[in-house]
């Protein structure tokens, strides 16, 4: 059975996973001609950023991020991506993908694995990142004594 | 004034079109392609997304390729396109200690929760020429024998702000709000403004408008000379409800600059606290954010005695798109209101008889004059 938290790791997931990937599993997917309807079609759409300010801890508006959201019906099991960027075919697999383990497709084996190999190829680019950062972390030393 | 239209031809138009489209691809090398401005000169399109109030790297970049580098065409073409899009909705509201953070800076303390980062940056370099850039051929990844782990970022970095907040030196705010904030995309700023309406506005601001108006209080037309608490630059998560289980999640992150800086008012206050300043944008803008955070400093002074303190001359002259389009629009025909100027001027000097020996030459149409000119 398919949780809350199992449906909001699976997005982030596929929020973040290759395009490319995602295009092969909804191919994957859509090769067996399984029920199919669109239920909203992948257009870029605009997310609104909002930010708490520390100082006050008032929110306000920092800009508009550009996302492409979609949703289909795949099998009876009803699905929903947003990819980042202006990402139309990127975000119409992920919904098909989404739908697809939502209702249990034969693919989903294959779904979980690159998904997770997507998310664990990410951990590693940003701990990656981190760590050069922390290459740089400095430690100032005052001179006064020196003047 | 008002205002009548011409009209010239669409063919010469799109000659003159023709022609600039021209400039970028007389010379001899291959076009520029959008991943290599991604990639390569990501500042300029960090700058076109940060004017522009959109986030969008790779449009971003293609922005700042038809504008053949003109940052401020760059954004005018991100906000035009951003006009085409519905909006899905708010995010969830992010607070900025989530950011995962790349670099970090604190000119205030030398020992910081979660400590200093200096991160990529040639802020501690000589600014010279380098020779060998131009025609470098196959050039190597300097960090590349760097040996380094892979450890996990910290969920969240304590900002100063909290460090001198302990210690009762900034004013402790009532508490978290979750009251909608302004959105100056759909709603004209009213004054006076409020403080979310004026970070919106700054944070879409043009980087030298905002800086050149940060600077002036630096210079002395203003009371505000900040000591920066801390910069930092990273990227923060942009999170929605999923609409089918109502849970709070990661869509993506947006690369960020943040700035909060401390103002010594203290002897003009009752209670001898430091007022503060905050800045946050879009993208890699170091100097505009520091210029954001004196401007919001200088903003809640909310005097009329400087520039930089009076709120509605800030952001009425930062916004870029503004700005440029009242600035060039100069440059349009005025031909109509121009010698709707030219009759009056002549009919003031004609009742005062002025220039008396010159007064046929100088009523003369000027069609006239310019086409005998053109003879010559």
């Amino acid at each position: 059975m398919d949780t809350a938290d199992d449906r909001t790791e699976r997005f982030e997931r596929i929020a973040s996973t290759e395009a490319d990937v995602l295009g092969d599993l909804a191919d994957d997917v859509l090769a067996s001609d399984p029920s199919f309807t669109v239920l909203q079609e992948p257009n870029p759409q605009l997310l609104m950023q909002r930010v708490r300010e520390p100082v006050e801890h008032r929110p306000f508006n920092l800009g508009e991020v550009v996302v492409t959201p979609a949703e289909v019906e795949v099998n009876g099991g009803r699905g929903f991506a947003m990819y980042p960027g202006k990402a139309e075919r990127a975000a119409l697999s992920g919904a098909i993908v989404d739908a697809a383990v939502d209702a249990g497709h034969p693919v989903t084996g294959r779904i979980r694995e690159e998904l997770a190999a997507a998310a664990e190829r990410r951990r590693s680019d940003r701990n990656h990142e981190w760590a050069e950062s922390q290459y740089t972390a400095v430690d100032f030393e005052t001179m006064e004594d020196d003047l | 004034m008002g205002y009548v239209a011409v009209k010239a031809g669409e063919e010469l138009i799109e000659r003159a079109e023709e022609l600039f489209e021209k400039q970028r691809l007389e010379g001899e090398t291959d076009p520029v392609s959008v991943d290599q401005l991604d990639e390569q000169l990501g500042r300029l399109s960090a700058q076109a997304m940060s004017e522009g109030g959109l986030y969008a790297p790779r449009l971003a970049a293609l922005a700042v390729k038809q504008a053949q580098g003109d940052t401020v065409e760059a954004s005018f073409l991100l906000r035009a396109y951003r006009s085409t899009l519905e909006r899905w909705d708010e995010t969830t509201v992010v607070d900025p200690a989530e950011m995962v953070t790349t670099r970090r800076v604190s000119p205030a303390y030398k020992d910081i929760p979660g400590g200093q980062i200096l991160g990529p940056t040639k802020d501690y370099t000589q600014r010279l020429l380098d020779f060998d850039l131009d025609g470098e051929d196959d050039p190597e990844d300097p960090t590349q024998e760097w040996d380094i782990g892979g450890e996990e970022p910290p969920d969240t970095l304590d900002n100063v702000m909290d460090v001198l907040r302990d210690q009762g030196l900034v004013h402790e705010p009532d508490g978290p709000t979750d009251d909608d904030p302004a959105d100056i995309t759909r709603d004209p700023v009213t004054y006076p403004a409020g403080r979310d309406a004026v970070l919106q506005a700054l944070a879409r601001g043009e980087t030298g408008a905002v800086t050149a108006l940060g600077y002036s209080a630096l210079r002395g037309y203003g009371q505000v000379h900040p000591t920066l608490a801390e910069v930092r630059v990273g990227r923060l998560p942009v999170k929605i409800e999923h609409p089918y289980t109502g849970v709070e999640a990661t869509v993506t992150s947006v690369e960020v600059s943040e700035s909060e800086a401390v103002v010594p008012v203290y002897a003009k206050r009752d209670d001898p606290q430091f007022a503060f300043g905050y800045g946050l944008t879009f993208g890699r803008n170091e100097r505009k954010v520091i210029a954001m955070t004196i401007l919001d400093a200088s903003i809640q002074l909310d005097t009329e005695d400087e520039p930089a303190e009076n709120p509605e001359f800030v952001l009425n002259t930062v916004d870029g798109l503004d700005s440029f389009g009242f600035i060039e629009h100069l440059k349009l025909p005025h031909y109509v209101t121009f010698q709707s100027i030219l009759d009056r001027i002549r009919a003031i000097r004609e009742n005062e008889s002025v220039g008396a020996g010159t007064a046929d030459e100088s009523s003369r149409d000027a069609d006239e004059q310019l086409a005998e000119a053109s003879d010559d």
